[in-house]
C-alpha cells in the first residue's frame, strides 16, 4: 500500500465515488473510541488470520495487500446530531459484491436486544480512499437508513501523522454532466466518550498494571492525565498565538473570520465567574475538606484503639503477676 | 513453576506495563496474537490441563476492545447489573480473552443468572460471528458489580463453578463501572473457583478492597472458594497507533469532565455504608472491653479489626474525593483567574480584536 494521502484533496478518477470537500447537511457526528478500537480490530484479526492461512490457500491477501473488512456502525440520532456508539462485523457476498442482507439483519435483530436504543446509522470499511464500489454498497443500505454514514479507517500506520485516520462520509445527491448522481462528501465529526470509556481508554493506552498501585502512585497517575492535557491545550493555544503574530507581521493573508473565531474563544474566559458559581464552588470544596476530616478522626480513632488495645496487654499481664485487677478504661 | 517461563513471564510484563513502543518489536509478532490456530485449541482441549490441577490458569490476558466493550456495557447498565461473555483462547497457563458481547439479561442485584434465552442468544450470537471471522470460542462471562467492588457473590461462585465443570476453560470477570468512574481507573477483576472439594492453601486476601455492608457477609462466606487471576492487557499495532492519535481529539474530555459531579450518589452511599460500618465496629469494641479476659490473641489472627478497616475504606474515599476536588481547582485556576495582569503577555498579539481579556 503506498504512503496514504489526504483524503481531503484526494481526487477520485469516477466521478461516481469522488470524495468532495464537506457535507452541507448540518448534521453533527459524535464518535465514540469503542468503534474505533471495534474496526482496528476487526481488521487486525483478519489480517492475521489470512496471514497464516496464506500459504495454505490462496486468498485474498496473495499481493501482500491486507483484505478489507466491512461492517455496521449502530448509534443514535437525535435531532442534527448523529452518535455513533458501537459497531459490527459483516460479510460481503463474494457474488455480489454486496452486504450479506442475511446476515446483516440477523445481526440487527441480535444487537437489538442487547441495545434496544440503537439503531443501524451506517456501515464501515477499511482502505486508504474511496472505492468505486463502495457506492454500491452504500446505496443498498439505504432502505435501512435513509441517509447512511461511512466510516473509512486507513490501516496503514504513518507516523508522521498527527489526526485520526478516520474519515466519515456522507452522500449527497449532486448533478454531474446533467444527471442526478450520488457522491461520497466528507462530514466532520468529534470524538466522543462517557467518563467510563475515557478512563479504560487511557488504561489500555498507556497500559497502566490493573491493580492500581498505592494512594501515591495514584496521585501520580491522576495528576499526569491532567497535566498532558493542559500541556495540549498549552500548544493548541500557541499554535492560535503564532498564527495571530505571523498574521500580524503580514506572513499570513488577513482571515476576518478566523479572527473573529478567535476573539469569541478567548473571550470566553473567566469560563465562568460569578457570585453562585463561587459559593457552589466553595461549598464542594468545603464538602471535601470535611470528609477529609472525618476520615482523619477515623484514622486517629482508629490509631488510639490500637494503642489502648495494646497498653491493655501489657497491662493487664504485669498486673496478673501481681494479682492486681482492672486494666485501663 | 520451572525457571524459565517465569522468567519470560516477568519480560513480558515489564514490556507491557512500561509501554514497549509496537515499532520496537516486529508489528506481526505482536498481532500475532491475534491469530487463531484451530488445531492448538483442538489440542489443548483434548489435553484437558485443567482436570487434575486445582489452579491452571493464573493470569488472564484482555484485549483493548474486550477490555473496552465491557466497560462501556457495564456502564450503560446504570445501577443495574448487566452481563455477557467473552470470547477468546488459552495459552499455556494464560485465558486470552479477544472480544466481548453483551447478553440480553439483566440482573437485579446479585442474582445474574443466565437464562435459557440467554443461551440461546449465545449460541446464535457466536455461530452468526464465525461467519464474519470471529473464530474464537467462549471463554467466560463477565457481569457487572455497580458499586460494591470485584468479587464472586454465592450466586456468581455457582454460577461459575457449574461452567467450569461443563464448558473448561472458562472464566469470571467482574466489573465495578460506578467505583471506576470514581477511583479513576478500571476497577476489573478475573476470577476462578476452585473444585468443590479442593482446600486452597491459606493465602493472604490478595488485595483490599471496600465491600458495603450489606454484602460483607456473602462475600466472606464465598470468597475462599474462587481464586483471583493476575490480568494484562494488550493491543494490536493499529490498536496503539490510533489509541495514540485518539489522545489528540479527546483530551478535552479530561478537562471537560469532573469526577466531584458525577459520582455523587455513590459517594453518599459509601459514607452512609461507612456509618453503618462505624456503628457495627463501636459495637464490637464495647464488646470486647467487656470481655476483657478474651485474650486479644483472637484478634490478632484476624487481619484486622473492623475500625481499620474503615478508616482505609474512609480514606479511599476522602483520597478520591480530594483527586476531583484537585481536578476542578485546577481548572478554576485555568479558566476562571483571568486577570488583567496577564493581558500584557496574553493579548499583545491580538491587536486586532477588541482587546480580549478585560473582562475579569
Amino acid at each position: 500500500m503506498s504512503a496514504p494521502s489526504d483524503p481531503a484533496v484526494a481526487t477520485h478518477p469516477q466521478a461516481g465515488a469522488a470524495a468532495a470537500a464537506s457535507s452541507s447537511s448540518g448534521l453533527t457526528f459524535k464518535l465514540h473510541p469503542l468503534v474505533i478500537v471495534n474496526v482496528s480490530d476487526h481488521h487486525t484479526r483478519v489480517k492475521a488470520q489470512a496471514a497464516c492461512s496464506g500459504d495454505r490457500a490462496s486468498s485474498a491477501a496473495a499481493g501482500g495487500q491486507p483484505p478489507r473488512v466491512f461492517g455496521c456502525v449502530i448509534g443514535v440520532q437525535r435531532g442534527r446530531t448523529v452518535e455513533i456508539f458501537n459497531s459490527f462485523e459483516l460479510v460481503l457476498d463474494p457474488v455480489s459484491g454486496t452486504l450479506d442482507r442475511a446476515f446483516l439483519e440477523k445481526k440487527q435483530e441480535l444487537y437489538k436486544k442487547v441495545f434496544p436504543d440503537f439503531y443501524v446509522l451506517g456501515w464501515y470499511s477499511t482502505g486508504s480512499d474511496v472505492q468505486d464500489t463502495d457506492m454500491q454498497i452504500h446505496k443498498a443500505l439505504m432502505d435501512i437508513n435513509e441517509s447512511p454514514v461511512y466510516l473509512l479507517l486507513n490501516p496503514a500506520i504513518n507516523l508522521s501523522q498527527k489526526d485520526l485516520p478516520v474519515t466519515i462520509y456522507e452522500s449527497e445527491l449532486h448533478v454531474i454532466d446533467g444527471s442526478p448522481q450520488l457522491i461520497f462528501v466528507r462530514a466532520n465529526y468529534t470524538i466522543e466518550t462517557v467518563e467510563a470509556e475515557r478512563i479504560s481508554v487511557d488504561h489500555v493506552a498507556h497500559l497502566k498494571p490493573s491493580d492500581g498501585g498505592s494512594a501515591a502512585t495514584q496521585l501520580a497517575a491522576h495528576l499526569t492525565g491532567i497535566h498532558s492535557a493542559i500541556k495540549m491545550l498549552n500548544s493548541r493555544v500557541r499554535v492560535i498565538h503564532q498564527y495571530l503574530v505571523s498574521m500580524q507581521k503580514g506572513d499570513m493573508p488577513l482571515d476576518n473570520s478566523l479572527l473573529r473565531q478567535v476573539s469569541s474563544l478567548v473571550r470566553r474566559l473567566p469560563a465562568m465567574e460569578s457570585e453562585k458559581f463561587q459559593d457552589d464552588f466553595l461549598m464542594e470544596y468545603n464538602d471535601t475538606l470535611l470528609m477529609t476530616y472525618l476520615a482523619m478522626f477515623t484514622n486517629c480513632s482508629s490509631t488510639m484503639n490500637e494503642l489502648v488495645e495494646k497498653f491493655n496487654a501489657t497491662y493487664e499481664r504485669s498486673t496478673a503477676r501481681r494479682g492486681g485487677r482492672g486494666a485501663f478504661m | 513453576m520451572e525457571p524459565t517461563s517465569s522468567a519470560a513471564m516477568a519480560r513480558q510484563t515489564w514490556e507491557l506495563e512500561n509501554n514497549i513502543p509496537a515499532a520496537a518489536s516486529d508489528p506481526d509478532a505482536l498481532d500475532a496474537i491475534y491469530r487463531y490456530d484451530e488445531a492448538a485449541q483442538a489440542r489443548v482441549q483434548q489435553e484437558k490441563p485443567w482436570a487434575n490441577d486445582p489452579h491452571p490458569f493464573r493470569r488472564a490476558k484482555i484485549s483493548a476492545l474486550a477490555l473496552l466493550k465491557m466497560v462501556v456495557h457495564a456502564r450503560a447498565g446504570g445501577t443495574i447489573e448487566v452481563m455477557g461473555l467473552m470470547q477468546g483462547k488459552c495459552e499455556g497457563d494464560a485465558i486470552v480473552v479477544m472480544d466481548a458481547f453483551a447478553l440480553p439479561v439483566e440482573g437485579t442485584e446479585t442474582r445474574v443468572n443466565a437464562q435459557a434465552d440467554a443461551y440461546e442468544y449465545m449460541v446464535e450470537y457466536s455461530t452468526i460471528n464465525k461467519q464474519a471471522g470471529r473464530l474464537e470460542n467462549v471463554v467466560g462471562w463477565y457481569h457487572s458489580h455497580p458499586g460494591y467492588g470485584c468479587w464472586l457473590s454465592g450466586i456468581d461462585v455457582s454460577t461459575q463453578m457449574l461452567n467450569q465443570q461443563f464448558q473448561e476453560p472458562f472464566l469470571a470477570v467482574v466489573i465495578d463501572p460506578t467505583r471506576t468512574v470514581s477511583a479513576g481507573k478500571v476497577e476489573i477483576g478475573a476470577f476462578r473457583t476452585y473444585p468443590k472439594d479442593y482446600k486452597p492453601p491459606d493465602e493472604p486476601v490478595s488485595e483490599y478492597q471496600t465491600i458495603p455492608l450489606n454484602k460483607i457477609e456473602d462475600f466472606g462466606v464465598h470468597c475462599k472458594q474462587y481464586y483471583a487471576l493476575d490480568i494484562t492487557y494488550f493491543k494490536s499495532s493499529l490498536d496503539s497507533h490510533l489509541l495514540d492519535l485518539l489522545w489528540n481529539k479527546y483530551w478535552v474530555n479530561t478537562l471537560s469532565s469532573s469526577p466531584l459531579l458525577g459520582n455523587r450518589d455513590y459517594v453518599a452511599g459509601q459514607i452512609f455504608d461507612l456509618a453503618d460500618k462505624l456503628e457495627q465496629a463501636e459495637g464490637q469494641l464495647a464488646h470486647s472491653r467487656y470481655g476483657m479476659l478474651m485474650p486479644s490473641q483472637r484478634k490478632k489472627e484476624q487481619e484486622e479489626s473492623p475500625l481499620a478497616k474503615v478508616t482505609r475504606d474512609s480514606s479511599k474515599i476522602t483520597a478520591e474525593q480530594v483527586h476531583g476536588l484537585m481536578s476542578q481547582v485546577i481548572k478554576d485556576i485555568l479558566f476562571n483567574s483571568v486577570h488583567p495582569s496577564n493581558k500584557a503577555s496574553t493579548s499583545a498579539p491580538d491587536s486586532s480584536g477588541p482587546e480580549p481579556m478585560v473582562e475579569a
